[in-house]
């Protein structure tokens, strides 16, 4: 997969105060075909620096249509936000990919990023998902706020990741195994010879 | 591509553009095929392969998307001889001599903005090779004056090229070194610096007559060519000229002195490096005069203009070579302004000048130490490039020392320094392709340099466990050893130990990075600056070792007094260097324990997540460490135990930022000829005190207290955070 850019606005979850402004209610759908490609295509179009092809938003919604939720205001039916995902078999791992996820900027503040995120993390988890990666800009703030109360790392720093020349963070989300493995091991006789006075280990 | 279309290529004549058919195949006009196939297909539809699966899709490019097809046809001009023919680069640049030295100057000054943004990570073809001179120099050849300029630039370039490529630490910059069958080189180009000289004598003989008519007050120049028509301007426009192309004289000189084999050209470069400093503050001196006498329309504002002047250049179009580049989509370019550009060759030769203050050490340790010294500033690909190509060439240090001689001297063994047996040593062998690549690791990007060390990590330890088993193996059952098995043991050991050592430096290398790269979020701190504490006291313990194999050794053979004295003065460095890691030991303790406090009496600096645990976290940040082994018996669960019983009490008993500042007085003694190493211990004596005082006002106050806020910040270094504490 090419570079993908995961723009979620605004960040600061439901505590963000909305104004006196009417906030109507957001409905969330899975994606339902292909009357909601265009939507999707032009959110994404709108908000994120990459170019995608028309391809590259067939590859996504048409083998992981389970994994693509979209949002809309339920006062006038308006296409808000959507998450765009795919799953599959990476270097040993079932592994879980958060490509894009959009929320316009009238609607941000409001946890609708976290909440179309939130369903897709939960389908992939389901489906057996061992980890989740996404790339997002260093600078993406709001991104980087939203995911790391998911339970994301940075787990590496990409050089130059995107064409505008912005390196990129790989945050990654593992998910917790269902066998806990080896016992608790604690450290060994030999290091607790080497630090007695420590507190501290 | 198999198309789902039934309707069979209708049988009308091909079009003249397709070739007659031949023995190789049968050429057929396939638009009908496709048009009656795009009619079968319904909206939504997908063409598909066995070649053509919904992955490969997404490779393809959007023909004219302006923002995917990096080839679309953008310039008014199909070709560089279109553009020439419609006059875009004439020669000379214009019939008014004053002004063909005006243009001419900004020729040369979009060229220098072009070339820093070229080294600032963009294409040679969307930089440099824009200018369309360049493309077609053999047309300069009447100017003598861009000519030279040209020239001199490409086999700068040229050059520079193959330093990067030489030294490949570019990984994720290969745009740098990609030249797209751009004309980058001619016959002739050798001769760059004479042509460039007889055209500076030129002009600088011009310039003294100028200033000796000026004495005399003379109306006219006898017997020299004048630059251009106006006497009143002539010195300055020679004033111009000459800066800017001594600048490319000094600097191709830099680049060629630099890239003499085993370091020979260092010195001299150095004095290149310092003419460049004065020609590039000629440069901006001349800014003035070219501004005052610019009479076009200024380049929107002046953060942007890519000359001194402030004027658009001709002979230049961004879209020429766009169909050069690969088929990805466009990367968008910015040429960096000309004061950028001033910039960052000021930043770049100060990289180089640190480069060739190389005293050529052949001390591993101290090697390491320059290296990492060096990237504390972040210097960009071109100097990182120079700093390996020198201190690995031809597969030894500088292109002098065989790693295997680097490593016995690591182990202060001169004896076997030269010894074909120890050079032949398998052992000694993989690990002097480590050192290899560990040097060549540390010169690049950091992001880049974080991941392989991570992954080399592996290999460290891979070879300590072999050289372990060997060990017992050749000498587990011995009981009654030779003179020389001895020996041998003794060499085996303190390659293991030494071995040991450089993981836990890799390993402390790859965790310090993280600060520096932002990867680590104030909740993670906690466990960061633990793994960090484990991985020192390994590291000192294994350093501490080595230093007791060496002294074992030399007493062990009943040195000579003159011996000793040398031996004195590396135990000092030996200690001290282990004191400036105790001192990151106890910072790293400290830090931890105070965190670890605050999670537990006030619930603060906690991750709560709804898909996973710490657990998790801890896993993902240290899992090519743990993997690797460094250190043995490390998991989640240590650090939970340790972190779990962490109370204020004892980390007010145990204060650890208290004793930094007992240890610090001695540390600055033995550093005092060193100013890096001195300004590291008052960096960390900063961090230390402020996080002493911040100790004790959570102390008072008491760590679960809700009115207590407290933050951590990187004010005093970047690796140890400093605690602000506020109350709310």
């Amino acid at each position: 997969m090419s570079s993908a850019a995961a723009s979620a606005g605004g960040g600061s979850g439901s505590e963000v105060s909305g104004g006196t402004e009417e906030r109507g209610e957001i409905a969330y759908v899975s994606y339902g075909g292909e009357q909601h490609l265009p939507l999707v295509m032009s959110l994404v179009d709108e908000e994120l620096s990459e170019p995608y092809s028309i391809f590259t938003y067939r590859y996504f919604v048409y083998l992981w249509p389970q994994l693509t939720f979209l949002a809309f205001d339920a006062t006038d039916g308006k296409c808000v936000g959507t998450v765009v995902c795919k799953m599959g078999e990476h270097r040993g791992a079932f592994r879980g990919y958060i490509a894009m996820l959009v929320v316009l900027k009238p609607y941000r503040g409001r946890g609708i990023a976290t909440e179309l995120v939130t369903r897709s993390i939960r389908v992939m988890m389901d489906s057996g998902c061992e980890e989740v990666t996404l790339e997002a800009e260093v600078t993406n703030k709001g991104a980087l706020a939203l995911y790391g109360r998911l339970g994301f790392i940075r787990a590496k720093r990409l050089y130059r990741y995107y064409l505008n020349g912005v390196d990129a963070f790989r945050l990654k989300l593992l998910f917790p195994r269902p066998d806990p493995g080896l016992p608790p091991m604690m450290i060994g006789n030999d290091t607790d010879d080497q630090k007695m006075d420590s507190p501290y280990l | 591509m198999e198309a789902r279309s039934s309707s069979s290529a209708a049988a009308v004549p091909p079009p003249p553009s397709i070739p007659s058919s031949s023995d190789q195949g049968v050429w057929a006009d396939v638009s009908p095929l496709l048009a009656a196939a795009c009619c079968d297909l319904q909206d939504g539809e997908l063409v598909h392969g066995e070649n053509f699966s919904l992955f490969a899709a997404m490779s393809a490019l959007e023909i004219m998307d302006p923002k995917m097809d990096s080839g679309i046809e953008r310039s008014r001009y199909n070709s560089v001889e279109e553009a020439i023919e419609d006059g875009v680069a004439p020669i000379p640049l214009s019939l008014d001599r004053t002004l063909d030295v005006q243009r001419s100057i900004d020729v040369m000054d979009h060229l220098f903005s072009c070339e820093a943004t070229w080294h600032k990570g963009h294409t040679l073809a969307q930089t440099v090779f824009t200018c369309i001179y360049l493309m077609r120099m053999e047309r300069t050849s009447s100017h003598a004056v861009l000519n030279s300029f040209c020239r001199i630039l490409r086999a700068t370039c040229n050059a520079v090229i193959s330093v990067v490529s030489t030294a490949r630490t570019h990984e994720e910059e290969d745009l740098f070194t990609m030249s797209f069958g751009l004309p980058l080189r001619d016959e002739g180009d050798e001769k760059c610096l004479s042509i460039l000289n007889s055209v500076e004598e030129t002009i600088s003989r011009q310039l003294r007559a100028c200033k000796a008519q000026a004495l005399s007050k003379k109306k006219t120049l006898e017997g020299l060519e004048s630059l251009q028509d106006n006497p009143d301007l002539e010195e300055d426009y020679c004033r111009a000229l000459l800066c800017r192309l001594r600048f490319r004289k000094h600097f191709y000189h830099v680049v060629m002195c630099m890239r003499k084999p085993h370091g020979r050209g260092l010195e001299l470069a150095r004095k290149h490096v310092a003419s460049c400093l004065t020609e590039l503050n000629l440069m901006l001196k001349s800014r003035e005069f070219l501004k005052s006498q610019s009479s076009t329309t200024l380049q929107q504002g002046d953060g942007n203009c890519t000359t001194a002047s402030g004027c658009q250049p001709v002979g230049f179009d961004v879209s020429l070579n766009s169909r050069l580049l690969s088929p990805t989509p466009p990367r968008a370019v910015k040429v960096l302004s000309w004061s950028d550009a001033i910039r960052y060759f000021e930043r770049l030769l100060h990289d180089l000048d640190v480069i060739c203050t190389s005293s050529l050490d052949p001390v591993l340790e101290n090697v390491l130490y320059f290296i990492v010294q060096f990237q504390k500033t972040v210097p960009d690909l071109v100097p990182r490039a120079f700093l390996q190509t020198l201190l690995v060439q031809d597969g030894k240090l500088y292109g002098e020392h065989l790693f295997s001689d680097v490593i016995s001297r690591a182990l202060s063994l001169p004896d076997i320094i030269g010894d074909k047996e120890f050079q032949m040593n398998e052992f000694v062998v993989q690990l002097g392709q480590l050192v290899v690549n560990l040097i060549k690791i540390l010169c690049t990007n950091t992001a880049w340099q974080r991941r392989k060390l991570g992954k080399s990590l592996q290999d460290w330890s891979t070879i300590s466990i072999q050289l372990e088993l060997a060990l017992k193996r050749e000498f587990g059952e011995t009981r009654n050893v030779l003179q020389n098995e001895n020996m041998c043991m003794r060499v085996s050991k303190q390659l293991l130990i030494w071995t040991q050592e450089h993981a836990y430096w890799v390993a402390f290398r790859f965790l310090t990075l993280g600060f520096e790269l932002d990867l680590y979020s104030p909740g993670e701190y906690c466990m960061v600056y633990w793994y960090m504490y484990v991985v020192l006291t390994k590291l000192i313990e294994k350093m501490q070792l080595r230093v007791l194999a060496i002294s074992e050794t030399s007493r062990r053979k009943g040195k000579k007094k003159k011996d000793h004295s040398k031996d004195s003065a590396r135990d000092i460095t030996f200690s001290s260097s282990c004191l400036l890691l105790q001192c990151y030991l106890l910072l790293s303790e400290g830090l931890s324990m105070m965190l670890a406090v605050l999670r537990n009496e006030s619930r603060s600096f906690q991750l709560p997540s709804i898909f996973n645990t710490e657990q998790e976290r801890f896993m993902q940040h240290f899992d090519l460490l743990l993997k690797a082994r460094v250190p043995e018996h490390i998991s989640f669960y240590s650090f939970k135990e340790s972190s779990s019983r962490a109370g204020i009490s004892d980390l007010v008993k145990y204060n650890f930022f208290k004793e930094i500042q007992k240890i610090a007085p001695s540390l600055r003694g033995s550093f005092a000829s060193e100013s890096e190493k001195l300004a590291e211990v008052r960096r960390i004596e900063q961090v230390a005190e402020h996080n002493r005082i911040a100790l004790n006002i959570i102390n008072q106050v008491g760590a679960g207290d809700p009115s207590l806020r407290v933050s951590f910040e990187f004010t005093h270094h970047p690796h140890f955070a400093v605690a602000v504490v506020k109350r709310s």
